[in-house]
């Protein structure tokens, strides 16, 4: 690949068929949640191995809302979801594993505390969660000293329980997000991860697509501003 | 009515949390006040969740979630309360936004007739290049002189250049090639935050502040 061109571009962002991929229907966790989260009829990815399918992101926040009144077995089955992949996330930022391990684990304690602030009408799970790793991740890169406010969790300003087409609505956001980010061609989607994940998220594109680090800023800002009408477009 | 926002590139980078943290408080001040970028970085974080979702798993310690179980029981240490921001620099009527909470926030000092600035000191980022402008109708923005992007946020008055007129709520990004040197408007005295992508120079900072003002 030597460059996002606009073409490209638009191709990142046009959602391509997942043919390879074979989908059923199968429910994932079996814990009964409130009346008012609806299941989703979710596409679950099933791998060749005898592996948890994916869980839906309706499934997620609805552990989470578990978690928030302290139902610990909804906490193990988030744990065990999350805590590898936000190992995988600050390890991918440069981190050592010991410290990607503690981070984790610090990311989780917190998933723990601040459950009943979660929102789900405002964000998912998994971005619920994303925004907590991020901000520890900020914080470890600093030291010391609090992070700068980076604005609060999606879900700390939650008022009243939202109604329920709110929460499927959020819960769909992501599941959609995460379907646009999987149909991405494999470059594309590297560049997307390495703008969320590297820690010197230009240098690093710059390296993989050998273009001048002057040229990656331009780049980066098209390939932006397409996900941005992609993302507009997911919820209209 | 705001006017002017921050690129998709800066909205990005400050929801996978890799904006430089000067640049970050501009950006989240900005953001604090628009709905539209709001939602943007709303779904932006979203991304990042589907990402994190998406990405190859690394397995934890064997004994990590026993760990972390024994944890839960013992009470969160109390929040530090955050310092409020330290009281409104002297001589600024303004009400300082939400970002800049818990941050360090310097007095007013002389910069040029009729220019005045505060440093504003991020903990953990000492060096961090953000600044508070209070300047006078007609007078011109000091020009920071510097390789990386400038983000300059609008806090009450306004000012103008050849590319638009920014009034409140209204956060300009310009490279740092651009020469850009806008002039506040006549109206009265304007406040502003700005930081500037890399760090304070130790020495030369205030040199490079001192290009001509008008
Ligand atoms: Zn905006």
């Amino acid at each position: 690949m030597t460059a996002l061109s606009a073409p490209a571009m638009i191709a990142m962002m046009r959602p391509v068929a997942t043919a390879s991929r074979k989908v059923h229907h199968a429910t994932f966790w079996s814990g009964a949640g409130p009346d008012r989260l609806r299941r989703l009829p979710g596409k679950r990815l099933v791998t060749g191995r005898d592996e948890l399918a994916a869980p839906t992101a309706a499934e997620l926040s609805h552990l989470v809302l578990r978690v928030a009144r302290s139902d610990r077995q909804a906490f193990e089955q988030l744990f065990r979801h999350f805590a590898p992949r936000v190992k995988a996330y600050i390890l991918r930022g440069g981190a050592e594993p010991g410290l990607a391990e503690e981070v984790a684990q610090e990311t989780l304690l917190a998933v723990w505390r601040k459950a009943s602030g979660f929102d789900p009408a405002k964000a998912g799970a998994a971005t619920w969660i994303f925004t907590i790793a991020r901000n520890l991740r900020i914080d470890r890169a600093r030291r010391k000293g609090p992070p700068p406010t980076l604005g609060e969790d999606p879900s700390q300003q939650a008022e009243a329980p939202p109604p329920a087409d709110e929460v499927i609505a959020a819960a769909e956001r992501d599941d959609r997000v995460r379907r646009l980010v999987e149909t991405l061609p494999a470059e594309q989607a590297e560049v997307l991860r390495l703008s969320f994940f590297a820690e010197e998220p230009q240098t690093e594109i710059a390296a993989l697509l050998g273009i001048p680090l002057g040229t990656v800023k331009s780049r980066v800002r098209l390939a932006m501003a397409r996900l941005r009408t992609a993302l507009e477009d997911l919820e209209r | 009515m705001i006017e002017f926002h921050p690129t998709d590139d800066s909205l990005a980078r400050l929801a996978a949390g890799t904006l430089e943290a000067g640049p970050t408080i501009v950006v989240r001040t900005h953001v604090d006040g628009c709905e539209r970028c709001r939602n943007a970085v709303g779904r932006l974080e979203a991304v990042g969740g589907a990402l994190l979702n998406a990405i190859e798993p690394v397995a934890m310690q064997a004994d990590a979630y026993a760990l972390l179980e024994a944890r839960l029981d013992r009470p969160a240490p109390a929040t530090k309360a955050v310092a409020p921001a330290r009281a409104v620099p002297a001589n600024g009527p303004i009400e300082l936004p939400a970002a800049l909470e818990g941050l360090e926030i310097g007095r007013w000092r002389w910069l040029a007739p009729g220019v005045r600035r505060s440093r504003v000191t991020i903990p953990g980022a000492p060096d961090a290049d953000l600044v508070m402008y209070r300047i006078g109708p007609n007078r011109r923005l000091p020009h920071h002189g510097h390789a990386g992007s400038e983000y300059t946020q609008v806090l009450s008055g306004s000012f103008f250049d050849e590319t638009g007129h920014y009034r409140p709520g209204d956060l300009v990004e310009a490279d740092g090639d651009v020469d850009h040197q806008p002039r506040v408007g006549p109206e009265g005295e304007c406040i502003c935050l700005a930081a500037v992508e890399g760090r304070m120079l130790p020495n030369g900072f205030f040199g490079r502040m001192m290009r001509p003002f008008v």
